[in-house]
Formats: C-alpha cells, structure tokens, sequence
C-alpha cells in the first residue's frame, strides 16, 4: 500500500504552472484589486478560460 | 502568446478623460411651496460628466434631480452655484442637448414623422436628409409603421419610443433623460434601454448621457457612474463606477450586486431621514 499522500499543490508550485494567457489574467486582477478601495470584481468564464473582467467601483461622496 | 486576452474596461481610462463635457458646481436650487415658504431642494451638489460618458443620477423622488437636470437643460437657472456645458456656463436651452421627458412631448398635431422632421429642422438638417433620417430613426424603435398616424393613436410606449427617435435623430452631443421610461411597463421600458444601450455604443464615446431616475435596476444597468443622493434636501452620498460591456442585462452578476448595493445605500438614506 502507498503511503503518498495526495496533496494539492501549493500556491508557489500553481504559480509556477500558470499559462502566459493565466498570468495576464492575474496580473490584470492584481492590477485592479490595487486600485480599488471599495467595490466588486466580476470574472467571466467560457469553456475554462476568463473572457472577460468585470469591475465596479465604490466611493462615499459626503 | 500575446498580452492579456481577456476584455477589460478600464477604469482608469474613464477617470483620465478629457476635459467635462457637463460640470454642475456647488449648486444649491431652492423652490417656494404654496404657503410661500422657502424649501432647498439641491444643496451644494458637485459633479462633472465627461464627454461620452453615460451616466445616472439617482435618489428619491423629492431629492432635486430633476431640478438638477432643468438648470442643465437651460430650463431653469440655479439658486446659487452654477452649472456649465463645455466649460461655458448655461443660459439657456440650446440643439446641443436633447431632452427626453418623462411624458413624451410630442406636437400633437403633427405626424410622428412629422415630429422628428421638425426637430431635424430647427438643428438645421438639409429638407432633402429629414425624410430619409425620420424614416431610419422610426425603424430603429419599432415604429417604422406608424410615421404618418398622430401621437395620439399611439399608446404611451409607442409615443415615448417616437420621443427617444426624435431625441436621437438629432445626433446631440447631450441627451438628458428624466425618468424618460418611468410611466411605461415593463417591456416598453426593457426594449428602450435597450435601445438606448445600443445608440450610446453606437456613438463610440461622442454622446454624452446623462439620465435622472429613481430606478436603481435602470441605473446600474444603463450608466458608466451612478451618483446617489440623498433625500431632500439632494446632496450626494456615493458615486458607483461600473466598468462592464454593453448590452447589459438585469441578469449579469456584476449589475445585479451592484443594484443590491445602492439599494442598501438608499435604505441606509431612508432610515436616516426617519431617524432609526
């Protein structure tokens, strides 16, 4: 009997995996979550793959 | 492999545009109620719409948005305050901006073609073009049939349709809406916005719209920014940036949060004015 256990992969070993096409995803997520304060982040999926990021942006007037 | 496949709406592009083609600034409008009392409907508000932007400005009935849209409009002159269109202050209405009401203003006794040759005239469109321009913009809501009969033998969605046609066909730099679909049903008003949608995309940032409304589902569906007031007196209390592709529909994940949120906001305003 093996005694390997199946572990998920870390977070150093799935950003390693990443495809070109995944890092601009995140890259571009990152990108928005540093200049919002407040607000929502929409991410459309199609067959496996982000087509399309959707944002909306809060902020107190008075 | 090539940057960034994903399509992205930038925010920082909206804030980066040009200079205003709307600025409201510090605009305080007070009205007298019957009894002669003086009332302040719009206190000190603040805002700037760019040039093809869209945008909403939504709260209560009773806030001064309308008020807001009237000095904008060139219908009225604020209290104090003022309010400017390409950096020029506002003296009055001008071809430049189109209004749409929210009771369609159609001249009764003309055609419904007639009344968007009309409009066509006085912005000075060649006689030859207007037939022709009338015809497109009557297909383009649906009412390609009904050009010659009189607005009267229209039902109220149908006359707001030729109201919104005529806004469009002539090609303003400015359309300001006031609850221009609040007394139609459902469907009138979904094909409308639609519509709207379309003619705004169309345009490819050179119109620049600007809608009043007390419909939080409206706002959140139609605008780049959403800027909330307050009860009355109206002042602003949140601005909302949605950066989302059009069409929208009432149904996508981001609009419908974002509908929930304003709601949240506007019965946070609600409480607050009946002191809970």
């Amino acid at each position: 009997m093996s005694d390997e256990p199946t572990t998920e992969p870390t977070s150093e070993q799935r950003l390693a995996s990443l495809s070109d096409e995944e890092r601009a995803v995140l890259a571009k997520v990152s990108e928005i979550v540093q200049k919002i304060q407040y607000g929502t982040v929409v991410l459309v999926i199609q067959d496996g793959k982000v087509v399309q990021i959707e944002m909306a942006e809060k902020f107190r007037l008075r | 492999m090539s940057e960034a496949a994903p399509n992205v709406v930038d925010l920082a592009s909206l804030r980066s545009a040009g200079p205003p083609k709307l600025e409201v600034r510090d605009l305080v409008q007070t009205r007298i109620t019957t009894s002669g009392q003086s009332v302040t409907a719009v206190d000190h508000v603040t805002f700037e719409v760019a040039t093809g932007e869209f945008v909403c400005l939504l709260g209560p009935s009773g806030c001064g948005k309308t008020s807001i849209l009237n000095i904008l409009a060139g219908l009225d002159r604020p209290f104090s305050g003022e309010a400017r269109l390409d950096g020029h202050p506002i003296s009055g209405p001008g071809p430049d901006r189109a209004v749409l009401f929210q009771e369609p203003a159609l001249f009764p006794w003309l055609s419904v073609a007639a009344n968007i040759e009309l409009a066509l005239k006085l912005v000075g469109t060649p006689a030859d073009r207007r037939p022709e321009l009338a015809r497109t913009w009557l297909a383009n809501v649906g009412l390609e049939r009904f050009a010659t009969v009189q607005p009267h033998e229209l039902s109220e969605g149908m006359r707001q349709r030729a109201a919104l046609a005529r806004a469009l066909a002539t090609d303003p730099d400015v359309l300001l809406g006031d609850e221009p679909f609040g007394s139609l049903d459902a469907q009138a008003r979904e094909l409308l916005q639609d519509e709207v949608q379309r003619v705004w995309v169309e345009r490819e940032g050179r119109a620049t719209f600007l809608f009043v409304t007390h419909n939080v589902r409206e706002a959140a569906l139609l605008a780049d920014r959403v800027l909330v007031m307050s009860a009355a007196p109206g002042h602003l209390i949140e601005e909302v940036r949605i950066s989302a592709p059009r069409p929208r529909s009432l149904d996508d994940v981001l609009v419908a949060r974002v509908v929930s949120e304003i709601h949240e906001i506007l019965m946070r305003e609600v409480d607050k004015g009946t002191g809970r």
